[in-house]
């Protein structure tokens, strides 16, 4: 008879999983002690934190489940912030967590913490089981719910004598849902209202999200919009959805979108959301958000509907089936011409005001370091200034070609779930940027990152703050810069080495030259081209700043462009 | 005050989750009771909310995986008096009252 530990571990497979991220320790060492012939690869992380960031690269990049594996107490707790980036960004995650003994379970026994009660609010759905015969329902529930509608995180915490038990096992089940459960559906009659709505807009616009990319539904959604040929943005997470170089679109929107995108999201009178939450970083003052707007908002989950702005038609459903679904009913349909409205929105003024930027350093440099990557690219961006330079300067069409944590912003981030990526797509070129905050919040990955030999491209932008909250105590706290010092960093080229991975570093004087010198331009192409890890550090200055930028309570109309 | 209605599935953690995203708005629970129903359970809660944290919380609710129907009444009518309306996630209304008010 297998042990619990087996029938876990039997149940992964089933469920398609063959490799796991994680971290061991007393509760889950029969789990750990099955593994080997288990048909399951585990990478071990330095640290939990890191085990389900990796977890969730690889879960972003694939549209896969992700497994994180702990222990119980502080190994479970260290779990918490990759299940809520994972929760805020709509990400298949399973985390399988060790638990102390069933019968000191309330006890307070050593390493004991009720992680069920812990995430509670941050899963989509959770398990404590309670005996052996659960666990094959258990997981397979449990696989359901994480990759099914709206992605999210599950925990099945497992205590140890029931990973230790044995029982008869005749195989892993499939979980049959529940009758009215999982995905809403729309009714067939939300495509002739939004017909009738495109047909009274002079100003429509199209906002692409996250939904885009987890719907699968990409090139059904690029068909619509090349029908449409209406202006056109993305959020963080819908980036690489529409192709770039699409005529009608304008870039990302929101805090530090483009001006031609936040223009036209203000001046609109038709706003097609297709699968974005409308969160406040997207919206700025939601009472001055697309103020003469209808919003037609495909969603498919109902809990993200009116958050911060209500709409006029919600549909709920997956992209999939919506998006063809209203496809069809425009064959039928006589829309207006809005060729003014799109040389308006999309001409020359406000996309050559976008340009100003390119004066930054730090902003050249990304170029010209993404300029050189190979088309088969991946870019993983951790949270801060850097992130939203790497977001505005990135130009991809691979919907899943930028990765960051953008609803919970959590730094520390890019590094492990570069990880991830780089194990899920071992000959994608792999680039990692963070900011030198950031990196050291999970630095001992690097560990990771050498013992697997992963040729991750780790970029730092060294400001030797924390950059965007200096930033705003810069702008609105009177220069008080209480606390986001960090000009005595280690050196981060020397830290490498003691990795044994090999490291450089670039001054933002040599973006000085337009374009840059020979030398310059050999050190990124070596190391992009490496075959091994690199780490790149930027130095820039300590005050450059993200622009264009919307203030806090301002509306979208209002961003400023400070004085570069 | 507003009164909710929610039929859910007695799974583990169902009930927490229907309670955290009361919670998590910092709305105080004046009342609260649950019991089974049939092969499901009912819990009743009274709350002082706003009319958009009325949609809010309705659709977070329908949100969660074992929460099988969601309905509000105002608590001034009686349970008597006025049958609960039930409040679907919003797409089921699109062909009715909330079409022709987007059209409006």
């Amino acid at each position: 008879m297998p042990k619990g530990a087996e029938i876990v571990l039997q149940c992964l497979r089933a469920e398609g999983v063959d490799l796991a991220f994680g971290y061991p320790g007393g509760a889950i060492m029969p789990l750990y002690d099955s593994l080997d012939g288990s048909g399951i690869r585990h990478i071990l992380t330095r640290h939990e934190q890191g085990a389900v960031f990796a977890a969730e690269g690889y879960a972003r990049v694939t549209g896969k489940v992700g497994v994180a594996i702990a222990t119980s107490g502080p190994g479970a707790t260290n779990l918490v912030t990759g299940i809520a980036d994972a929760k805020m960004d709509s990400v298949p995650l399973v985390c399988i967590t060790g638990q102390v003994r069933s019968a000191m379970i309330g006890s307070d026994a050593f390493q004991e913490t009720d992680v069920f009660g812990v995430t509670l609010s941050l899963t989509k759905w959770s398990r404590l089981v309670r005996t052996i015969d659960e666990i094959p329902e258990v997981i397979a529930e449990g696989f359901h719910w994480a990759r099914s509608g709206r992605p999210g995180p599950v925990v099945i915490d497992i205590p140890t004598d029931l990973l230790k038990a044995k029982r008869e096992f005749s195989g892993p089940v499939k979980f049959a849902a529940h009758a009215g459960s999982g995905e809403a559906r729309a009714e067939g009659a939300f495509r002739d209202t939004i017909v009738a709505l495109l047909e009274q807009a002079a100003r429509p616009v199209a906002l692409v999200g996250a939904g885009a990319k987890l719907s699968g539904a990409i090139a059904e959604l690029r068909r619509l919009l090349d029908d449409l040929n209406i202006p056109t943005f993305a959020t963080v997470h819908g980036l690489g959805a529409v192709p770039p170089q699409s005529p009608y679109y304008l870039g990302m929107v929101g805090m530090h979108g483009t001006r031609a995108a936040n223009m036209a999201l203000h001046e609109t009178d038709l706003l097609l959301v297709f699968g974005a939450r409308l969160d406040d970083r997207v919206t700025g003052d939601p009472t001055r958000f697309a103020p003469q707007a209808r919003i037609v908002h495909f969603e498919i989950d109902p809990a993200q509907l009116d958050r911060v702005r209500a709409c006029e038609l919600p549909v709920i459903g997956n992209l999939a089936d919506t998006i063809p679904a209203l496809q069809a009913e425009l064959g039928h349909a006589s829309l207006p011409d809005w060729s003014d409205w799109r040389a308006l929105a999309c001409g020359g003024e406000r996309a050559e005001l976008d340009l100003r930027g390119r004066a930054q350093p730090t902003l050249r440099f990304l170029d010209e370091l993404f300029s050189r990557l190979p088309a088969d690219n991946v870019v993983i961006a951790d949270v801060g200034q850097h992130q939203m330079w790497a977001a505005q300067r990135y130009r991809s069409s691979s919907p899943r070609g930028f990765i960051t944590s953008g609803g919970l912003g959590a730094m520390g981030f890019a590094l492990p779930a570069a990880v991830g990526v780089q194990l899920a797509r071992p000959q994608t070129c792999v680039l990692c940027v963070s900011g030198d905050g950031g990196f050291q919040m999970n630095i001992q990955e690097l560990a990771t990152v050498r013992r697997l030999g992963l040729p991750i491209k780790m970029v730092i932008v060294d400001n030797k703050y924390l950059g965007m909250v200096r930033q705003w105590q810069q702008l609105f706290y009177q220069r008080n810069y209480a606390e986001t010092d960090l000009s005595d960093n280690p050196d981060f080229v020397e830290i490498a080495k003691a990795y044994r991975i090999r490291g450089w570093r670039l001054h933002e004087s040599a973006m000085a030259e337009y374009p840059v010198s020979a030398e310059t331009g050999n050190l990124i192409e070596t190391f992009l081209g490496s075959p091994e890890p690199e780490l790149l550090v930027f130095d820039c200055h300590p005050e450059a700043n993200v622009y264009p930028m919307v203030p806090a309570g301002a509306a979208l109309s209002e961003m400023v462009f400070g004085d570069e | 005050m507003q009164m909710f209605h929610i039929r859910y599935r007695n799974a583990q953690g169902a009930l927490m989750r229907i309670l955290n995203a009361i919670s998590r708005r910092g709305i105080d629970l004046t009342s609260v009771h649950a019991e089974a129903r049939g092969q499901e359970y009912a819990v009743t809660v009274l709350l002082e909310v706003t009319h958009k944290q009325i949609g809010q919380l309705c659709r977070e609710w329908s949100s969660i995986v074992d929460v099988v129907d969601v309905g509000s009444s105002a608590a001034s009518l009686g349970p008597g008096q006025a049958a609960w309306a039930p409040l679907p996630p919003s797409s089921a209304s699109i062909s009715g009252q909330s079409a022709r008010a987007a059209l409006a």
